[in-house]
């Protein structure tokens, strides 16, 4: 309370001061869009997710760009870290309705279109976005989940983070595969010869326990048979695609035999360890923050990533949208809270971390591709060639304020299924009803945000 | 007072101090082989997990991910990561101030109210003992966003700010722990005879003079444990604490759930740092406990330790 | 005489309750209270009551209100942000919460999970507080060592535990050796006894604290009485000592069964959301509501639906055991 106290006191005496300075000098800009911000003796709030892999760097980052922005503006930022996606949610949801708390958030792609339901975040208008550094400046595919459509965005692209698969380049030379599968039946096919239970070496390396992996899944094989799931106000998780999906990927475990039976009750972080251990030839469903773990384990110089397959299963080439959804369109976001007394000053911060500068910087502390189209376009390391590439071809999920239920339905089905799993078959009949079940949940959700 | 409080203790026990060779013979509870049994077996319920832990602690990530009891490789130098990757210095402060704080406030509160609830007869007596205990069933995700919304109230329109204080921690945390710390000392009371106050108000005692000079020295183990309790409500809460707390009052547990909650993507969490981490925060309590269990001992029989 | 204790206080409304009790058990705890005395009616101290009462109203009563008013909105992420004014909807988020949520499932989840988790720990808790309770070697080291599981925050003793249950992981390759093949710990219908059994790990030690608390209000002179009857250990322990640990016990089952029950980080942590349909307890199905559904509302109307359904056999209970009249120390016998 003291310090609170004594900060708006230093407040009302900076705005004072403020005040007195523009009028001696009077030739103030009176602060248009043009010019620079004036922040100084304010405080920006700024609430991001933790990265506890590279806990130090991002601390000194934090640093270094507070610096820079006192510099650029003269007002301070603080930066807030939460520890997982569920805090993020408690955290806005008490700073909504209470209409206190961070200024910018940084959210997770797919949980823009939420967070933009609730209507407490800035829609970004031309002006505004000339603040952030204009709409050009971003990479196009970048911006497929700011919002609903062109004219509504909310979320501001910071960084990419596509979805690709990690392989072990000494496994399959040994098994004769040269070169990577691109479609799931050929990579079930690829995993079966790497497969070898008697040193305990499995094709496939993935957690069927993980919160989060198992829908990516799913999305993306039935996009690629041409089912994008949502489909204006109806839901289309009871289609032939849709089963087919869980069919394979319950398969590489059930019927295929090319994970490690353990799987079933692993996370992602489980199948990393596999993979990095040299047991697995596939690592499925892993982003450039894997990198670290591999370069310190026993296959290091020996795997490489590559982009995860388009063709569904049972098909030949990808149908509709499916060559462009190698992975989910993901990554951050940066939205303005509506409740913020400081926006001119929030774009100015956002300005600044989306600049080519800083997003190569960035990109080189963290390895998260850059949202700035320039930035992305002057990468030049080969190993991030096949990572840049899926994030080209990431195609964005269903913007709907429902889009966390159909996620937690569509993740709720693999959840009741491991038991059946583990006993090694799920029959067809409890698919079915968990589908059903899954399909009319999530698309009550669905009417409730067609009817807001 | 202390005259007559010697005095209450009967002329009988003069030799069976706590701790001669009788006084331990008489209030033996168990035979030694049974005793044996027991000990042996709750140790070993909570030692071996907490020898995972440290075994954890010490070993890879990978390792620790793939199942190992015993690690394959053996380093310290988690415990000396952690001060920097998880803030855990920053955090340990605000816990013990605030936890520390909760627990003091807490114990002197419930001493006073459950006095109060115990000797005096008064209309509402038995619903506020009631009361007191429904007010536990409260579930706390049902109370985290009204409480949020009542305290960012009290700062648009009060200008009090609440939201990102130790302070605002300390009273959410004093008021959560009070309706538990007040129970354990109303029954911890009812075991305390009347006739010492009664001969300290024929002195002339007045109520607070009976409560501070009688009740206190005789409450310690009931005093010690509802503190206990607090302390730990606030040492471990989390929900409260991650939407209350700004970098600068973050609590322990907060920090380090931060830190173990691994993000949405393909990296290993850092179990050691995580594990060692938890040791280190678990240790002040620990050493706490070990400090003021001396005071555990029963406040009649050992006269009221002081 | 504890069995009329509760008319007795009842009567004790009327100031004039001053009538003598018979002493009561076999054995006199010690000369004291043979006549026992109604509660004191003069000069009472009132006012110690208000700073707590006055911040329990403010910080758990007033936004407890709030929570119930909430219950009757049809409060979610569309109108979240105006909240004041979302459309009240009645009674219809009780209506859905009872008949088209799985809130009696799991109800009926948390409730006997909590109370098989009190059984054993129970026990456990006792056993420790006695088998600490005499001096010897190392007993100050070993008591502290009873309180580790208490003290390790809830998410990491979660964390632990499901490192150590994960398939493959430290548990299955010991049973392994000993030939025994257990299954999947955190998933399917064995997940409700990895919850209780974790559940016991971390909670016992409450138990042990309130027993130990209890144990100390035992009179030298009880213990005297008891070697001089030359009586067995048991027996003392049965009908002399375990008397004085009723009064604490019976708030410690009931506090304990509450902590259970509105438990969220260890399930949370340990299986995840959506949890196994098999632990889908009670406070993981109002966060998931709430936090998962933005469906606040609906998520209001949950609490406060097991909040009542909580509460009834709370208050039969504490009828039957008579926690909040004993007036006598841990009614004795």
């Amino acid at each position: 309370m003291r310090f609170a106290s004594s900060a708006r006191l230093a407040a009302v005496v900076a705005a004072a001061a403020l005040a007195l300075t523009a009028c001696g000098s009077g030739s103030s800009d009176s602060g248009s869009t043009g010019g620079a911000v004036d922040g100084k003796g304010k405080k920006l709030s700024v609430l991001t997710g933790v990265n506890a892999q590279y806990s130090a760097q991002q601390k000194q980052w934090f640093t270094d760009i507070a610096a820079k922005f006192k510099a650029q503006t003269g007002a301070d930022v603080e930066f807030e870290t939460f520890a997982s996606a569920n805090d993020e949610l408690t955290r806005i949801q008490t700073s909504v309705v209470s209409g206190q708390g961070p200024d910018v958030y940084s959210l997770g792609t797919t949980f823009t279109p939420t967070a933009y339901a609730t209507k407490a975040f800035v829609t970004l208008s031309d002006d505004d976005w000339k603040k952030v550094g204009g709409k050009d400046r971003f990479n196009p595919a970048a911006l497929g989940i700011s919002g609903p459509d062109e004219q509504h965005q909310a979320g501001i692209p910071f960084v990419s983070r596509p979805f690709v698969m990690a392989y072990n380049k000494e496994l399959l030379a040994a098994a004769g595969i040269d070169k990577p599968a691109t479609s799931w039946d050929e990579l079930a096919v690829q995993a079966k010869k790497l497969t070898n239970p008697a040193t305990g070496t499995f094709g496939l390396a993935t957690g069927y326990k993980d919160n989060f992996d198992p829908w990516k899944f799913i999305w993306a094989m039935s996009v690629q048979a041409g089912n994008p799931l949502v489909d204006g106000k109806n839901l289309k998780l009871d289609d032939p695609a849709v089963k087919k999906a869980y069919e394979t990927y319950f398969g590489w475990l059930t019927k295929d035999k090319v994970v490690d039976p353990a799987s079933v009750g692993w996370s992602n972080s489980n199948a990393v360890a596999a993979f990095a251990a040299g047991k697995a030839g596939f690592l499925l469903m892993t982003t450039s923050s894997s990198i670290p773990t591999l370069e310190k384990s026993a296959i290091v110089g020996k795997y490489a990533y590559t982009t995860m397959p388009t063709t569904a299963p049972g098909e030949s080439s990808p149908k509709g949208d499916g060559d462009k959804a190698a992975s989910i369109l993901s990554g951050d976001n940066v939205v303005v809270a509506d409740y913020s007394k400081q926006k001119d000053l929030a774009f100015a911060y956002i300005k600044l971390i989306t600049s080519k500068e800083e997003q190569l910087n960035y990109q080189k502390i963290f390895g998260d591709l850059p949202a700035n189209n320039e930035a992305l376009k002057s990468l030049e390391d080969p190993k991030l060639k096949p990572i840049a590439d899926a994030a080209a071809k990431s195609k964005a999920t269903p913007f709907t304020g429902a889009w966390g239920d159909i996620q937690l339905a569509l993740l709720n089905v693999t959840v009741q299924s491991i038991p059946e799993l583990s006993s090694g078959s799920v029959s067809d009949s409890a698919l079915q009803a968990r589908l059903k079940d899954a399909q009319s949940k999530a698309q009550a959700s669905l009417d409730r945000a067609s009817k807001s | 007072m202390t005259a007559t409080a010697t005095a209450a203790r009967s002329g009988s026990e003069q030799e069976l101090r706590p701790g001669s060779k009788r006084q331990h013979e008489v209030t033996r509870l168990l035979p030694k082989p049974m005793l044996a049994i027991i000990l042996g077996f709750l140790c070993a319920l909570v030692l071996i997990p907490v020898a995972y832990i440290f075994l954890a602690s010490v070993n890879s990530d990978i390792g620790v991910a793939r199942g190992e009891f015993l690690p394959s490789s053996f380093s310290m130098e988690n415990y000396s990561k952690i001060w920097t990757s998880v803030g855990l210095a920053t955090g340990l402060t605000n816990s013990v101030l605030v936890a520390g704080t909760t627990a003091i406030v807490s114990a002197a509160m419930s001493v006073a109210t459950a006095y109060v609830l115990v000797r005096y007869q008064f209309r509402g007596r038995l619903s506020i003992l009631r009361g007191l205990l429904a007010l536990q069933s409260v579930p706390g995700t049902l109370m985290v966003l009204p409480v949020f919304v009542l305290f960012s109230s009290a700062a648009s329109y009060l200008g009090i700010q609440v939201i990102g204080t130790q302070w605002g921690l300390f009273i959410t945390y004093l008021t959560f722990a009070l309706p538990f710390s007040t129970w354990v000392m109303v029954t911890y009371l009812r075991g305390l005879p009347k006739e010492l106050e009664e001969a300290a108000r024929i002195d002339g005692a007045s109520n607070v003079g009976v409560l501070t000079r009688i009740i206190l020295p005789l409450s310690w183990p009931g005093i010690v444990v509802s503190a206990i309790f607090a302390f730990l409500l606030g040492w471990n809460d989390v929900l409260f604490a991650s939407v209350m707390t700004r970098p600068e009052s973050q609590t322990a547990a907060v920090a380090l759930q931060i830190f173990g909650a691994s993000q949405e993507g393909g990296a290993i969490p850092l179990y050691g740092q995580m594990m060692a981490a938890s040791l280190v925060c678990a240790a002040p309590v620990v050493i706490l406990y070990l400090i003021f269990q001396r005071y555990l001992v029963g406040g009649l029989t050992a006269g009221g330790v002081k | 005489m504890s069995t009329d204790s509760f008319r007795e206080a009842r009567t004790a409304d009327v100031p004039a309750a001053g009538a003598p009790q018979p002493g009561g058990g076999s054995v006199p705890p010690s000369g004291r209270s043979v006549r026992r005395k109604g509660l004191s009616e003069r000069n009472r101290p009132l006012w110690m009551l208000i700073p707590g009462g006055a911040l329990m109203l403010i910080i758990i009563v007033a936004p407890m209100l709030l929570g119930i008013y909430m219950s009757v909105l049809n409060l979610d992420q569309y109108t979240l942000r105006k909240w004041v004014s979302s459309p009240f909807v009645g009674l219809e988020n009780f209506v859905e919460a009872l008949t088209d949520s799985p809130l009696l499932h799991a109800v009926w989840l948390s409730v006997s999970y909590s109370l098989i988790a009190m059984i054993v720990t129970v026990p456990l808790g006792i056993a420790a507080a006695v088998a600490t309770q005499n001096a010897f070697k190392g007993r100050a080291l070993i008591r502290s060592v009873f309180l580790i599981p208490y003290v390790l925050p809830s998410f990491v003793v979660a964390t632990v535990w499901r490192t150590m249950f994960q398939p493959n992981g430290v548990v299955d390759s010991a049973l392994g050796t000993f030939g025994i093949d257990p299954g999947l710990w955190l998933n399917g219908p064995q997940t409700y006894w990895t919850l209780i059994l974790v559940q016991i790990w971390a909670s016992w030690p409450f138990i042990y604290l309130l027993a130990l608390s209890g144990l100390q209000s035992v009179d030298h002179e009880v213990h005297e009485a008891s070697a001089l009857d030359g009586a067995l250990w048991w027996n003392k322990l049965r009908y002399v000592i375990f008397p004085y640990l009723k009064g604490p016990l019976s708030l410690a089952f009931l506090i304990g069964m509450l902590h259970h029950i509105n438990n969220f980080t260890l399930p949370f942590v340990l299986f995840g959301v959506p949890a196994p349909a098999d632990v889908e307890v009670l406070p993981i199905l109002t966060y998931v509501t709430s936090f998962q559904s933005f469906r606040f509302g609906l998520s209001a109307a949950m609490a406060f639906v097991s909040l009542v359904l909580v509460a009834i056999p709370l208050f039969i209970y504490l009828r039957a055991v008579k926690l909040d009249d004993a007036e006598t120390p841990g009614g004795k016998k």
